[in-house]
């Protein structure tokens, strides 16, 4: 068992939020104050060891929800359908341990698109 | 910035904290905070410790408690709603701790001092607020925090406004004005959940609201991020849930933000709250602000407020003392001079005076002399209830102590020097231990709080940490792993400490079955082999390792204060029923308390039964002297210390009885005081005591540090003559003549000292203690600096030195060998005298360290007859009897008792007992109401056998089996009651002479069996006997046989396991003892390296073993056996039987039958070491 989900590139700002992100080929802004908690993990199932320090990231790890706007076309400076298109809600798993980013799960219903797995992440 | 964080947990709160006193509080001094609390849940369990590790660290103490408080709207006794934390406040000269540890027994007063009771350790919220101001000033001494665990925090789920807020107000209605504070938490779980920022923000609104002051905490749990996964296991220990089960609940910690978290962290946090709620950069400050104002006012003076160190010692007047307590000491002394020196004068009436003088001078510039009065009062209390008592330990070495009937050996005679107890440059209480019989231990605790009154004494506490065993058992648990693959695993766990897990999965061949499952469990993850998490296991045991479980009494410690004392340690209930302090003996000395150890010594009950049946069979001094063979004396009526009704004086018996040491060197010492054990069997075979001081040096040899440092050999060889003493200077010859010039007893190291340096004994203790610490070097230069300017030759020195420099590792003090060698010298003069007095009370009070079925078969060694259970003459203890007929005639012989038997009820026992002797099982089962098992269980046991004969049945034992269980199937029906004034005819027993005789008499694998399971002795006959046609054709020696053969020879021997040990050794590597019985006498056997990898899992988990080895002689009575491989007896399959006849043959019958122990389960009992 373990979570699939697709790895994604991300900036921060200085304090460690993310500011902008690069999914599927498109870029996008962070347009309202993102929401981070942490969730825990079934880390005995999904870890084989657990020694005495490991450190931080074996019980939970780090989430993001952030909402999200197509970037402006650079080539154009214009805002195009991004403008109108709603905005986009995701919710992102950051790894403590790597700083890793990936997808967790995507919340906009009106898309309806799901993340797919490619992969499955990697927490150790 | 500085915070201060005012909820955390230690590892002390067991099942819940995972981080100890020491880190947090150096983490906290690290991250340059200034205090820090700690709020264990249910008690102050870590309070000493976090006060100690706060005063090292540099930083404030903050006192609290985390506690369930119960629901005003439930069952009052039963339900809890949520928990709070509540605070001492610091710096009012211990009001605030006083009312914190009355709150916390309050907490602990309903419960039943046991596991699993019904009552919930919690208070009711009019407790806690009668607690939380100062009862004169009226001024708030607590502070309670609402916060995410009390009800009003839990009550913030979903949508729901106002329960929050009714709860909240509640809150304000019942407690005292400034008396509460709300606590926000953010764990930063997902929003809305439980220690969410969401939920943080409307305890903070709630508090706002009502004008109450609110704090920041993180509710720590751990030190650092890496402790959340030991929480995780915690909490499954705690619930007895699997992880997988608590997750689902769900039940864990939301995630794992519970730790110490940053002073800069914290501000994040804050920060993130304010934010959420809205607030200004202002009301972060306010947030903050009142945090620190709180811990401020929170701050424990440990001095004023807790005692530190100041000395609590019951008021004279409750020792029944007026005056100066030396005064008062000093003319007890005197009194006792006349009892235990009748008639000294001269010289010697000088030595002890100036003796005397000496040590009340050290004691008067002490202030010790209340102390020593409290002693000596609880120990002629003791005398006074006709308890058997003697102290143990460096005691023994106070003239004080033995004048006031506190010791009772004579330091004097012994050579001991009062200054290993007790010297002016030390100024922690002494300890004095008191040895009482076992059996009559809770009495002596009940007269002790009867004596100085319930609100002066508490019992003392232990903390029980997890060893590897526990350890493996609930990691097992947690990873929801099946109960019996994890207690197999957890048998081959020996001896070491859990954190050493995965480095001994490497290193031990009994666990190499199991390493090499590891090492297959890692096969490709999600592979078709099922992950065993067997990896994971090992590093969940590792991380439990040393933490607290739970609190326990303490074996023998109580603490006596003064009427203050309940304020001073909060108390909850025992299992016994008398309160338990909180503290264990680690917080004695920093509190102030003075802890009496009464020990219970199940030896000394043993002892004082035996004196009862010798006076029951014996009830005169000349019968006694006949039985005993005592020496009749020149008048022919016998030694002083047997009285004419046949009371034997033990501790008056001379300590030169020439039969005891005969017994001791004939090494047939099962059962004696500390010389049974399979080392100290060969050693007195070896040194061959002739006195008392041999028994004392044979005893202070016995210790691991002699043994490992090879002292014992040299010792041996100057004794017996084979090499000639040495010493290094003549002057130390009167030092060290008594162990042949082989250093042994701290006593010695004292006066070497002193006599090289002319330091003083005091001095000289003082050096002894910081041998082998990092001073040793000032030691060292002191010594040779000194001792050169006294003209000691440079290689005398060096030579000198050395010897004490050894020393800091290992030696014994003299005192605490003469204080045990008295009964071991009692033990064997029984034996020796009366042996199956000595043996009934062995079996009945099983003070050893085998199984009780080994002194079973010492008394079918001596010959002494064991008589079967007995419906009519058993008793509910072992009695001594003489047989009436038979061959054995006249013998006296021990009839098993009815205590012990698998299944009978105590009240079944006693109602047996009072109504003896019964005329048919009818009779039995009207009269005593004994339940059908048991009654079928006791017919299996033979006890009907008697009955069943008088009745002049012709069926077996076997018939009245079937019989009974017959019954037992058919539903119950009311019996035939007796009209009253009807007298039962005496028709004997009709049902007994009625039964069919159809089964053959069972076998005697078959009675053993049962007797093993029922019972855990095999009493009618030793279990080996019916292995015997296989040991013969295996060809094994028995243990009587080799003593007969030379050293060197290879044998096999076979036999049951009795004890096993693995002492540590010199040179660091293992060695395993394991001695066997194989119903001749005991095999004792040494397992080497080579040996241990050769015998793998059997090593530990084998009840019937047999084993190849070489002799080694030991002695000219002592011989054992160096063991090169082990087979496991039960498996047939296995052994090494020669070549077979022909291929595919199986192995006869006859050596596979089922032995006694076939079906079996009772290990600890049978052999010593527990599954």
């Amino acid at each position: 068992m373990g979570i699939f989900s697709e790895s994604i590139d991300v900036d921060c700002t200085p304090d460690g939020q993310p500011a902008e992100l690069r999914w599927r080929g498109l870029s996008y802004v962070v347009c309202a104050d993102p929401l981070r908690w942490y969730e825990r993990r079934q880390w005995w199932v999904e870890e084989s060891r657990a020694p005495l320090g490991s450190g931080a990231g074996l019980v939970d790890h780090e989430i993001w929800r952030v909402q999200l706007k197509r970037s402006p076309d650079p080539r154009t400076r214009e805002a195009g359908d991004a403008a109108t298109e709603p905005p986009l809600t995701l919710d992102l798993v950051r790894h403590v341990g790597s700083g890793r980013w990936r997808l967790l799960r995507i919340h906009d219903a009106a898309q309806s698109r799901t993340a797919e797995p490619d992969e499955p992440a990697q927490y150790a | 910035m500085s915070f201060t964080h005012l909820h955390v947990s230690t590892a002390f709160s067991a099942h819940y904290g995972v981080s100890w006193p020491e880190e947090l509080a150096q983490a906290a001094h690290a991250d340059g905070a200034t205090a820090l609390a700690c709020t264990d849940r249910d008690g102050l369990y870590g309070t000493v410790k976090h006060l100690k590790a706060c005063m090292e660290a540099g930083i404030d103490p903050i006192v609290g408690v985390d506690l369930a408080v119960f629901d005003d709207d439930g069952d009052h006794r039963t339900q809890v709603a949520g928990r709070v934390v509540v605070l001492a406040h610091g710096h009012n000269n211990g009001a605030g701790y006083r009312a914190l540890c009355r709150l916390v027994s309050d907490a602990h007063a309903r419960t039943s001092g046991k596991a699993g009771g019904p009552v919930p350790v919690a208070v009711t919220r009019a407790e806690l607020a009668s607690r939380t101001l100062h009862p004169e000033t009226l001024e708030p001494v607590l502070t309670v925090l609402i916060g995410p665990d009390s009800d009003v925090g839990r009550a913030m789920g979903g949508r729901r406004y106002l329960r929050p807020r009714t709860l909240f107000k509640r809150w304000l209605d019942a407690m005292p004005p400034g008396t509460i504070a709300a606590e926000a938490v953010t764990q930063l779980s997902a929003p809305g959940e439980p220690y969410s920022t969401a939920h943080a923000v409307r305890m903070l609104k709630l508090a706002y609201e009502h004008n109450v002051p609110a704090v920041l905490s993180n509710a720590v749990r751990y030190c650092a991020e890496d402790g959340a996964a030991t929480a995780d296991v915690l909490e499954s220990a705690r619930t007895l849930k699997s992880l997988p089960e608590l997750s689902a609940a769900p039940m864990l910690q939301p995630n794992g933000q519970g730790w110490l978290k940053s002073a800069e962290q914290m501000l994040e946090l804050g920060k993130e709250i304010i934010g959420a709620a809205g607030y200004g950069a202002a009301a972060l400050g306010t947030l903050l602000a009142e945090t620190e104002a709180l811990a401020d006012t929170c701050r424990i003076d440990p001095v004023l407020d807790m005692g530190w160190k100041q000395p609590l010692v019951p008021e004279a007047s409750v020792i029944g003392i007026g005056g100066d307590p030396l005064r008062e000491l000093s003319q007890r002394c005197d009194a006792g001079i006349t009892r235990r020196f009748p008639g000294i004068s001269g010289q010697a009436k000088e030595r002890m005076r100036s003796r005397l003088e000496h040590e009340l001078a050290i004691i008067g510039d002490l202030g010790f002399a209340s102390y020593f009065l409290t002693v000596a009062e609880v120990s002629k209390m003791i005398t006074g209830m006709g308890v058997r008592s003697a102290a143990r330990g460096s005691g023994a070495s106070s003239l004080v102590n033995y004048l006031t009937g506190i010791s009772q050996v004579d330091p004097l005679q012994h050579d001991l020097i009062f200054e290993r107890f007790l010297s002016g440059d030390r100024s922690t209480l002494p300890d004095i231990d008191i040895d009482v019989e076992s059996a009559e231990r809770h009495k002596v605790y009940r007269m002790i709080f009867k004596r100085f009154g319930a609100e002066r004494v508490t019992l003392m506490s232990m903390q029980n940490g997890y060893r590897a065993r526990g350890a493996v058992r609930d990691a097992g648990l947690a990873l929801g792993m099946d109960d019996g693959d994890v207690g197999e695993i957890a048998k081959q766990l020996w001896r070491f400490s859990a954190r050493k897990f995965r480095e001994a999965l490497v290193e031990k061949p009994e666990l190499r079955d199991f390493a090499g499952r590891v090492e297959a469990g890692r096969g490709e993850q999600g592979g078709m082999e099922e992950n065993e998490q067997l990896d994971m296991l090992v590093d969940l045991t590792e991380r439990l390792d040393r933490l607290p479980r739970h609190i326990s009494m303490h074996p023998c410690g109580v603490i006596l204060g003064d009427a203050t004392l309940l304020d001073r340690t909060p108390v909850q209930p025992s299992g016994l029923g008398l309160p338990m302090s909180q503290f264990d003996k680690h917080d004695m000395d920093p509190m102030g308390m003075l802890k009496l150890d009464v020990l219970g010594v199940r030896m000394q009950s043993a002892m004082a039964f035996a004196v009862r049946e010798v006076i029951r069979l014996h009830p005169s001094k000349a019968e006694v002297v006949e039985a005993g063979r005592h020496p009749t004396g020149p008048d022919g009526t016998g030694p002083d210390y047997i009285f004419t009704d046949g009371t034997i004086d033990l501790n008056a018996v001379p300590l030169d009885d020439e039969p005891t040491y005969e017994l001791i060197r004939s090494t047939h010492t099962l059962g004696c005081f500390q010389i049974e054990s399979p080392g100290q069997r060969e050693l007195v075979g070896k040194m061959a005591p002739r006195d008392f001081n041999d028994l004392i040096i044979d005893i202070s040899l016995f210790r691991p540090g002699p043994m490992k440092s090879d002292m014992v050999r040299p010792f041996l060889e100057h004794r017996h003559g084979f090499a000639p003493e040495v010493y290094p200077h003549p002057d130390l010859k009167p030092v060290l003549q008594e162990t042949h010039g082989v250093t042994v007893f701290h006593e010695q190291i004292l006066r070497t000292f002193d006599v090289m340096t002319q330091c003083g004994l005091a001095k000289a203790d003082e050096y002894r203690r910081l041998l082998g610490s990092e001073a040793e070097p000032e030691v060292e230069a002191i010594f040779r600096r000194e001792a050169r300017a006294r003209n000691y030759p440079a290689e005398v020195v060096d030579k000198v030195w050395g010897t004490l420099k050894a020393f800091g590792s290992f030696g014994f003090c003299k005192a605490h060998g003469a204080a045990f060698a008295v009964p071991t010298y009692q033990s064997a003069w029984l034996k020796a005298h009366h042996p199956e007095a000595f043996l009934a009370g062995l079996w009945e009070h099983d003070p050893g360290m085998y199984p009780k079925r080994l002194l079973m078969a010492e008394a079918r060694r001596l010959g002494i007859p064991i008589l079967p259970l007995d419906i009519n003459r058993s008793r509910a203890e072992y009695r001594v009897e003489r047989i009436e007929g038979g061959p054995e005639r006249g013998k006296l012989g021990i009839r098993l008792s009815l205590t012990g038997i698998y299944g009978l009820s105590g009240t079944e026992l006693k109602r047996i007992v009072a109504g003896q002797p019964y005329d048919s099982l009818a009779d039995l089962r009207a009269r005593a109401r004994v339940s059908k098992p048991n009654i079928k269980r006791l017919a299996q046991l033979g006890a009907f056998d008697a009955l069943h004969r008088d009745s002049g049945g012709a069926a077996s034992r076997a018939d009245l089996v079937h019989h009974l269980q017959m019954l037992q199937n058919r539903p119950s029906r009311k019996g035939i009651e007796l009209v009253e004034g009807q007298l039962a005819l005496p028709l004997g027993d009709v049902e007994l002479r009625n039964l069919a005789p159809e089964l053959p008499e069972p076998t005697m694998v078959d009675n053993v069996r049962a007797e093993l399971d029922l019972m855990a002795v095999d009493a009618s006959g030793h279990l080996m006997e019916s292995h015997r046609p296989l040991l013969d054709r295996l060809g094994v020696t028995t243990a009587d046989k080799l003593l007969g053969l030379r050293n060197g020879s290879e044998v096999l021997v076979a036999g049951v396991r009795i004890a096993t040990q693995t002492p540590p050794m010199r040179g660091g590597r293992r060695v395993v003892f394991i001695s066997i019985d194989d119903g001749t006498g005991c095999v004792d056997t040494v397992f080497f390296h080579e040996a241990q990898e050769q015998s793998g899992p059997l090593l530990f988990g084998t009840r019937l073993l047999l084993i190849r080895g070489t002799t080694r002689r030991t002695g000219p009575r002592g011989i054992s056996l160096s063991a090169s491989m082990a087979w496991d007896l039960s498996r047939p399959e296995t052994l090494p039987l020669g070549q077979n006849p022909a291929a595919g043959v199986g192995i006869p019958e006859e050596f596979t039958h089922p032995g006694p122990l076939d079906g079996i389960s009772r290990n600890l009992a049978i052999t010593g070491l527990g599954s």
